[in-house]
């Protein structure tokens, strides 16, 4: 299949049931509330090592936050709700509370809820006060700029993590001007994050390693250092380099939703601006019940 | 649904207690029982046939209702721990009313009299007209009055309004008497007219938002100066949705007092005005 002289391939992304939250972080201004995100979400690129995987989803204006200031929208994801629980608290406690002027809240309606401020409230050495305001609690732990305002707690729900495009390009330029483009697209969807720096990742994995310790190793099926040398290369020659794009999304929907969406600015720019395929990762379909087919997708109007 | 309409025949010569009249009670009973139910009048029972004419109408929501009309302040106990359904009074009502309810709703459209919504645990209490002493407060004897909920007074309250409240909304649109939120442990009070003599006494924890007033405090509560207006704009948005004197709350930065020092010290009183 070709869209623009991009090959799709007949494969699909192969994606994982996780646990997910988001939070509205609100400050002063916007920069502050950025701050404060891109604090909370570094070092959450992957589960595999970093015990969550987060993003900003979105800036919210004045009328879009329940304090009236602006904020962010942040995603955070987790393999299971406990883990997510623990990665709040502590990003939470060491990136928000500290991070002058903000204040944070729970941006899901139902889900089973997590602590939020619930524990943080403690930092107050007793000096902290409770507010409820309708049905939800509020803690006010007071700091050297005023107060800390946060959300009891935040609700969890299920959701869906690790749908992913490769691109393949002929050279490294191509390969960032196409997922630049892909993200950017991508950004606009609600409800999912691309976890990643620039949400681009270039050590794609496999499961596995040569070596027993590791749960995971360099995905050599699309290292163009080792299309030449390794039998199961998914490469062809003009191939040389490879970028994935990783998503994360509250619901299968919007997962296909951010896919669809990267696939269309990467076809747009088509043939000539420098990719040849887009492909996905998977395991064989076995150990993800989610899979995202690029050729359906391609195919659809959304 | 069927809605139970007892319209009052003639004012009872002694006091009526109502604490079996809620609409669930009265949903289960068919035409016949209803008429025989009986209440307390004064040391006698009475039914409520002698006391009220009774009507039913059709309703197209689920849930139980019962419409009382006349003049019921000699009416004590309406809806008395009560867990669902709606009651509707046109007119008004005697002591605890809503006093110890956990859900529903109930409007009462005169005055109230005393121990309204006292230790209400959940729903809502709106009163149209006036509420007398000790609403929202405990029962005599017990250490913990509101404890949940939301307690709308159109007109104005008595004494002891919120006495030893623990959590809800308690909203007063005209003016309330002496030792307003008087042991207040927690929850969040507002009045919109003017206070009493010694407000706050006594006051553990909470919120008493004075919308228009500014009052003489006990030297027992100390200003503070620090930004608070999250929660401001939070709280704010909650009571200026019920309009009248609370309508422009969200405009505006309140003074903010802590206290009482004399004891836990650490309620809050918001002066807006």
């Amino acid at each position: 299949m070709l869209v623009n002289g991009v090959a799709i391939d007949d494969t699909f992304a192969e994606a994982f049931p996780m646990k997910a939250t988001r939070l509205i972080i609100t400050a002063h201004d916007l920069t502050w509330a950025r701050h404060a995100a891109v604090s909370m979400t570094g070092f959450a690129t992957s589960v595999i090592a970093c015990g969550c995987e987060a993003g900003i989803e979105a800036e919210l204006g004045p009328d879009a936050t329940p304090d009236g200031r602006p904020g962010l929208a942040v995603l955070m994801f987790a393999v299971s709700g406990k883990e997510l629980a623990k990665q709040v608290e502590r990003r939470v406690g060491q990136c928000v509370l500290t991070c002058p002027t903000t204040a944070i809240f729970a941006g899901l309606d139902e889900g089973e809820p997590i602590a939020l401020g619930k524990n943080l409230r403690f930092f107050g050495d007793g000096w902290q006060i409770s507010k409820q305001i309708g049905n939800v609690r509020y803690w006010r732990v007071p700091v050297m700029d005023g107060e800390f305002v946060c959300q009891e707690t935040t609700p969890v729900v299920k959701a869906v993590g690790g749908g992913n495009l490769l691109l393949l390009a002929h050279d490294v330029e191509a390969a960032l001007g196409a997922a630049a483009a892909a993200v950017a697209a991508m950004q606009h969807v609600p409800n999912v994050i691309m976890p990643f720096p620039g949400g681009v990742v270039r050590s794609g994995s496999k499961v596995g390693s040569k070596y027993p310790a590791l749960p995971a190793s360099t995905n050599d099926a699309y290292c163009p250092s080792l299309s030449s040398v390794v039998a199961a290369s998914a490469l062809t020659p003009d191939v040389r380099a490879v970028l994935e794009i990783v998503i994360d999304g509250l619901t299968e929907a919007d997962v296909a939703a951010a896919m669809w969406a990267g696939i269309s600015a990467v076809t747009l720019r088509g043939v000539e601006a420098g990719v040849a395929r887009i492909s996905a990762g998977n395991y064989g379909g076995k150990l993800g019940p989610y899979h995202f087919h690029l050729r359906e997708l391609a195919g659809s109007e959304q | 649904m069927i809605e139970i309409v007892l319209t009052l025949k003639a004012a009872p010569k002694l006091r009526v207690d109502m604490r079996d009249v809620t609409p669930a009670a009265l949903a289960a009973l068919n035409r016949d029982a209803l008429a025989q139910q009986t209440v307390w009048h004064g040391n006698q029972r009475v039914t409520l046939a002698d006391l009220f004419s009774i009507a039913l109408r059709e309703r197209k929501d689920d849930l139980p209702a019962l419409r009382l009309i006349g003049d019921l302040a000699r009416f004590d106990r309406i809806g008395w721990a009560m867990e669902s359904g709606r009651i509707e009074i046109d007119g008004s009502a005697g002591d605890y009313l809503g006093a110890l309810m956990v859900a529903g709703v109930i409007h009462c459209g005169g005055n109230a009299g005393m121990f309204a919504g006292c230790e209400m645990a959940g729903g809502a209490l709106h009163i149209d007209g006036n509420t007398g002493d000790f609403a929202a407060a405990t029962q005599p004897g017990s250490m913990d009055g509101m404890r949940g909920g939301e307690l709308i007074v159109r007109g104005n309250a008595g004494d002891r309004l919120g006495d030893r409240m623990r959590r809800g909304l308690l909203v007063v649109h005209g003016n309330a008497g002496d030792f307003t939120a008087s042991r207040l442990v927690a929850g969040t009070i507002a009045i919109g007219g003017s206070l009493g003599t010694h407000p706050a006494f006594g006051m553990r924890r909470g919120t008493l938002v004075l919308a228009q007033t500014r009052v003489e405090l006990a030297p027992t509560f100390v200003a503070t100066a620090h930004d608070f207006a999250v929660i401001w704009r939070l709280l704010a948005k909650q009571i200026a949705a019920l309009g009248g004197p609370f309508e422009s709350l969200v405009t505006k930065m309140p003074r903010r007092l802590t206290g009482d020092l004399a004891v836990d010290g650490k309620g809050e009183v918001l002066q807006v005005g």
